[in-house]
């Protein structure tokens, strides 16, 4: 009888954590369906539209060109992706496995870097940019972000958990570094370089302030950033902001979902059972 | 860091505003240097032109502006910027440190304050070619842009606000309350709030927010010293508006969660009627036809009770950037945007008002056409003769976070009113030191 009632229990509790975590979503979704003849804030909520329609998506694409600000995004998010995959990958298994004068202090450097908040060193990452002549281009919207201190952390770790055993071995065979990090430590580690991926990609996708800082020109603004005209200054439709909300979240989603089972595969893994 | 800086900490950022200013101020002593040119001059030269979130809407009126402006001036070149509405602040003063503030910048007057005092914008009082203007516009919307300390004007006025405050019908009549009787005077305000708390048991509330410092303004508590150096809203008339807000929290003619709404939740929170009145704009009028048509059926519309004989008015204006390459276009510039016939059409396309001497004496302002939107619009025209911009223009957003944070207290009891508004003083004023 316990055992029935732990498991109602724990549905319970499931299915709370849901509607806290995906409920909103659910709003914003439905919000950006419901046509304009409708309130959008009764009490108590509507869930369903009533008259639903796709009307509020086109509308989006009137106010800003969301596909052009959508092209931004994801070439600044992909270039994270992959700037972050490379470099905090071989930073972090330098930091794991190779020896050399300063390893501790380069990590403690790692470390202090990610104390350092965005909002106390954006004006001198912008005259950096100028001085650079990067400002208003993409690049320098990657650029401050291309490795993480976090992500190299991050890989330094699982690096570090994978056994020393399987390296000496290979060393034995004649392997040298090169050839010990991209043959047996790097497929070792897919799960860790999964969850770089996706923070890196979220991290840049979600980025609001910097590129808001460092572009100047509205052609080149990404996603997150153009959205924000859709919060008109006399008027705010908040069907078009939750639609514009919706495509924002969209493409995290996919690729949520395509990650997944490496995700959760984690830090976890190893190359030696047992 | 790309974790780190995935979250949008609102608070951080504010935080970090002080940082910003302080670093503005100091490379603008150094921008001052290298300068910009003369201010007087041939009009022409490629500036940039920057607005506050107007893009969405008014793309087509920028761009035939600016066509009809290179046209009368061919020499010249407008570059149209639009920043999106977060941020704002941010992106000024890092615009402003970094050396890449455009030539024709919108600013509020508490935008203006900070680099105005970096010495970032062009005192327009100083230089003829922007004095020869100043009569166009009305004194009160000059005033409003001018500095305290700083000795002029820094921005021509642009479009000015104000708005009644709107009811709701159905919960006045459901509350006993006669709704076509708004309340007038603070009294009834008050005394009407309590009624409707009592007969909804609780669950309506009449206004959805805090009393934020315009609020004490036009009560009319004097909130600074003549020279803008030190706060006074904690004088007894400010105690008394406080103790008289005290009463409706705990009598629950305050929302709930009024401790923590901004205009943005009150303004929801009267969409969802679950809050009877709340003070708005008159471009509002399309926003509860848009999100809240039901709402719509149900509006009335009432002055906002005042103290003083002085509504309060929100200003906008365009300043010109210290260190611009082609001063002479850029005044010309923003005195084209801002002139009466500019002004007045803009403010015929959407709910603003302009600031041009004379305006608002035009019918399109003075005789209410029946509609909704008219007497709106007439009624706030009224509204704004004689209104002034009650927020000091020295008060940042931390300031008025303080005073907030403070009301809060003395509301949930944990400080008398007099503590909490003293306590709010002197950490301002502590601010205002630092700045």
């Amino acid at each position: 009888m316990t055992r029935v009632w732990g498991r109602v229990l724990r549905y319970v509790v499931l299915l709370a954590v849901l509607v806290i975590t995906v409920g909103p979503f659910l709003w914003q979704l439905s919000t950006s369906l419901k046509g304009r003849t409708e309130d959008i804030y009764t009490f108590p909520p509507r869930l369903l539209p009533r008259h639903p329609t796709l009307g509020n998506y086109k509308g989006v694409a009137d106010i800003v060109p969301v596909w052009s600000y959508a092209l931004n995004s994801l070439t600044v998010a992909v270039a994270n992706v992959v700037t972050n995959l490379v470099g905090a990958s071989l930073a972090g298994y330098a930091l794991a496995r190779l020896r050399f004068r300063g390893r501790g202090a380069a990590t403690l450097a790692f470390v202090l870097a990610l104390l350092v908040p965005l909002e106390s060193i954006v004006i001198a990452q912008l005259t950096l940019m100028r001085q650079l002549g990067l400002n208003n281009t993409l690049i320098a919207v990657v650029l401050p972000g291309c490795v993480g201190a976090m992500n190299v952390l991050l890989m330094r770790d699982a690096f570090g958990h994978l056994p020393y055993e399987t390296e000496e071995a290979a060393v034995i065979d004649g392997a040298g570094v090169w050839q010990r990090f991209a043959r047996i430590s790097l497929p070792s580690v897919k799960g860790t370089l999964a969850v770089v991926a996706v923070f890196s990609f979220m991290g840049s996708w979600d980025d609001f302030l910097w590129p808001l800082i460092v572009l100047s020109d509205s052609s080149k603004f990404t996603l997150t950033v153009g959205l924000n005209y859709l919060h008109g200054t006399f008027s705010s439709n908040q069907r078009l902001v939750a639609a514009g909300t919706v495509i924002a979240v969209a493409p995290l989603v996919v690729m949520f979902a395509c990650l997944q089972r490496y995700f959760f595969r984690g830090v976890a893994e190893g190359s030696v059972k047992g | 860091m790309p974790i780190s800086r995935g979250t949008r900490s609102h608070k951080a950022v504010g935080a970090a505003l002080p940082l910003f200013l302080a670093a503005a101020a100091l490379t603008a002593c150094g921008g001052n240097a290298d300068g910009g040119s003369s201010a007087d001059g041939k009009v022409a030269g490629d500036i940039s032109f920057q607005t506050w979130n107007l893009r969405a809407n008014y793309k087509d009126y920028f761009n035939g502006l600016i066509a009809r402006f290179e046209k009368e001036y061919p020499d010249t070149k407008v570059r149209w910027i639009d920043q999106p509405a977060d941020h704002y602040a941010d992106k000024l003063s890092a615009d402003a440190a970094g050396g890449t503030l455009p030539d024709v910048v919108n600013v509020s007057p508490d935008l203006a304050y900070p680099l105005a005092k970096a010495g970032v914008l062009v005192n327009l009082d100083k230089e003829p070619a922007s004095t020869k203007y100043k009569d166009e516009y009305t004194p009160e919307a000059w005033q409003a842009n001018e500095m305290p300390g700083l000795n002029g004007g820094y921005a021509f006025p642009w479009y000015l606000n104000t708005g009644p405050l709107f009811y709701n019908r159905a919960l006045f009549a459901q509350a006993g309350l006669d709704p076509d009787k708004p309340p007038r005077t603070y009294d009834e305000l008050f005394a009407d709030a309590n009624t409707m708390a009592r007969h909804s048991g609780g669950r309506v509330a009449t206004l959805a927010a805090t009393p934020a410092i315009e609020d004490f303004g036009r009560y009319g508590v004097r909130l600074m010293n003549a020279d803008a150096t030190e706060f006074t809203y904690n004088e007894p008339r400010g105690v008394e508006l406080l103790t008289r807000y005290k009463q409706l929290y705990d009598n629950g003619a305050l929302d709930a969660q009024a401790l923590t709404n901004g205009p943005e939740e009150s303004g929801q929170k009267f969409l969802e009627q679950k809050v009877a009145m709340n003070p708005g704009s008159a471009h509002d009028l399309s926003n509860f036809k848009e999100n809240a048509p039901t709402l719509y059926k149900n509006l009335g519309i009432a002055d906002a009770p005042n103290n003083t004989g002085h509504p309060n008015m929100y200003v906008m204006g365009l300043g010109i950037n210290n260190g611009s390459r082609h001063k002479p276009a850029a005044i010309a510039f923003a005195y084209f945007v801002t002139d009466r016939q500019n002004q007045e059409s803009v403010a015929h396309k959407v709910a603003i008002f302009p600031s041009t001497r004379g305006s608002l004496d035009e019918p399109y302002w003075t005789k209410d056409d029946g509609t909704d939107e008219g007497r709106v619009r007439v009624a706030a025209a009224k509204i704004l003769k004689g209104a002034v911009n009650y927020t000091p223009v020295v008060m940042s957003d931390e300031m008025k976070t303080v005073l907030q944070n403070q009301v809060a207290l003395a509301l949930q009891g944990r400080k008398s009113p007099k503590q909490a508004l003293d306590d709010a003083v002197a950490r301002g004023d502590e601010l205002l030191k630092q700045g």
